[in-house]
């Protein structure tokens, strides 16, 4: 009968971390998705948050790999998965409007897919870790509240400023 | 109270007029007023709270909801002085209330809200309600003394058919009658149980309109006094405010029924003496044209 053999441990050398580098921070208006393009010789500072081509949404920040483009689409939540901003496009995906669900659970709008997501914890994780301000890109598998049988992959990634949770369906 | 045109606030919010105007339909926020030449005039309060929450909004709609909050909160504490009895407190919210928007904004968005908050925890009978009625009769009676003469040639006669003060429609009838006189037009209010010397009463007003507010008299009462006043000035439009849908009754023809809302009942009540005064001109026009054709034909 063999014996187990149980290894002396060892220090093994190993190569230290390259540092990644963080995403560039890229802009998008928070109803239309379009990237903004800032005025020339005008400070910062002085820019208005609002869209300059829909004028219905607020322009916010997120990693370039996570930032939407025009027309897709996305909400914006907060730590306490409460909507924040919806997208015109999400309007049209999940049959609503962006006046009539901000502030309200997102749960009235998505739920966790039961097949893929177990628990449903994986969405709400995933969004109070973006939430947070985390770096990295996660996702979710998720269908709309209302309906059975559609399957939408969810990418999810901080956004701000202020502080929130951006989620972008695929 | 400190309006802004379009212009300027879309300046203080640093956004295009067009966009202003794009907010307005679709959030229903900022709410405009409308100048006498119908221009848009928005409250410097209401721009200056959304061009605060706008700075730490994640979206308009978020940002509009912030502002919401923020204004709503005059009427929370409105509730909770009437609610304690501190007449200085209650004036002091409605003050501020009064510095972020018009007279009639802040009676229809805080007073009478208020006061259906009040009459639904406390109900009618209960001694926060006394004081708050009491309190919201005095204050609107005082902001219709303060009011510049009428500057329109209308009159309008109430006939009040509520119970008294503690009456849950009182407030609102004295709200429609703040905001008649505000807009320019006489008003004069008399009891629908009184018929004695209405003759008299009448022929010093001369009324283009006959409204009976109030649901606590019964039709006759009511009845008795309308024909009183139409035996007084002839046959003229009436208006019926806050008498209550519950009760089926047969409504004469031409008989208006005001909307509860005290700003909406003032702006169909306009209305109505716009298209009648516009009956009355084009009905001399075409009376002076016959009689030039008749004169012609001569």
């Amino acid at each position: 009968m063999p014996t187990a053999r149980i290894g002396r441990p060892a220090l093994r050398l190993i190569t230290p971390l390259e540092h990644e580098a963080p995403a560039p921070l890229v802009a998008f208006c928070s109803h239309c998705g379009a990237r903004p393009t800032p005025p020339p010789n005008v400070p910062a500072a002085t820019q208005s948050r609002v869209c300059a081509s829909c004028g219905l949404g607020l322009i916010l920040e997120s990693p370039a790999d996570a930032a939407p483009s025009a027309g897709d689409a996305f909400l914006v939540l907060d730590h306490s998965l409460a909507v924040c901003a919806v997208s015109e496009a999400a309007e049209r995906l999940l049959a609503t409007s962006e006046p009539d669900v901000v502030n309200r659970h997102v749960s009235d709008l998505l739920m966790a897919a039961e097949a893929e997501e177990k628990n449903g914890a994986g969405l709400s994780a995933a969004v109070a870790w973006a939430a947070r301000g985390d770096v990295g890109t996660r996702t979710a598998v998720v269908r709309p509240a209302n309906t059975f049988g559609i399957r939408l992959t969810a990418r999810i990634a901080s956004c701000g400023p202020p502080r929130a949770a951006l989620l972008v369906l695929e | 109270m400190r309006y802004l045109k379009t212009s300027e606030a879309a300046a203080l919010l640093n956004v295009s007029p067009n966009t202003l105007r794009a907010w307005e339909r679709r959030f229903g926020f900022p709410k405009p007023q409308r100048s006498p030449g119908k221009h848009r005039l928005f409250t410097h309060g209401e721009v200056a709270a959304l061009r605060d929450a706008l700075q730490e909004g994640l979206s308009i709609s978020s940002a509009i909801s912030r502002a919401r909050e923020g204004l709503a909160a005059d009427a929370n504490s409105l509730v909770g002085a009437l609610a304690s009895y501190e007449r200085e407190r209650a004036d002091a919210a409605i003050e501020a209330a009064l510095a972020l928007r018009s007279v009639e904004r802040s009676v229809e968005e805080v007073l009478l809200p208020t006061l259906d908050e009040i009459s639904r925890r406390y109900s009618v009978d209960s001694a926060a309600w006394a004081f708050a009625a009491h309190w919201a009769g005095d204050w609107l009676r005082r902001a219709t003394r303060l009011t510049p003469p009428p500057v329109r040639q209308v009159s309008i006669v109430f006939g009040d058919a509520s119970r008294d003060e503690l009456d849950r429609d009182s407030p609102y009838i004295r709200a429609l009658q703040l905001f008649l006189v505000r807009a320019g037009v006489k008003v004069l209010s008399l009891s629908a149980r009184g018929v004695a010397g209405i003759g008299d009463a009448a022929a010093v007003h001369r009324p283009n309109l006959v409204v009976v507010a109030g649901g606590h008299l019964d039709d006759d009462t009511v009845a008795r006094w309308a024909y009183a006043i139409r035996l007084a000035v002839g046959a003229m439009p009436l208006a019926i405010y806050r008498r209550g849908s519950e009760r089926p009754r047969v409504r004469a023809t031409g008989t208006t029924v005001l909307p509860p809302g005290a700003g909406e009942a003032q702006r169909t009540l306009l209305e109505l003496l716009e298209s009648d005064q516009a009956i009355a001109a084009a009905s001399s026009a075409e009376h002076r044209a016959q009689i030039r054709a008749a004169r012609g034909g001569r």
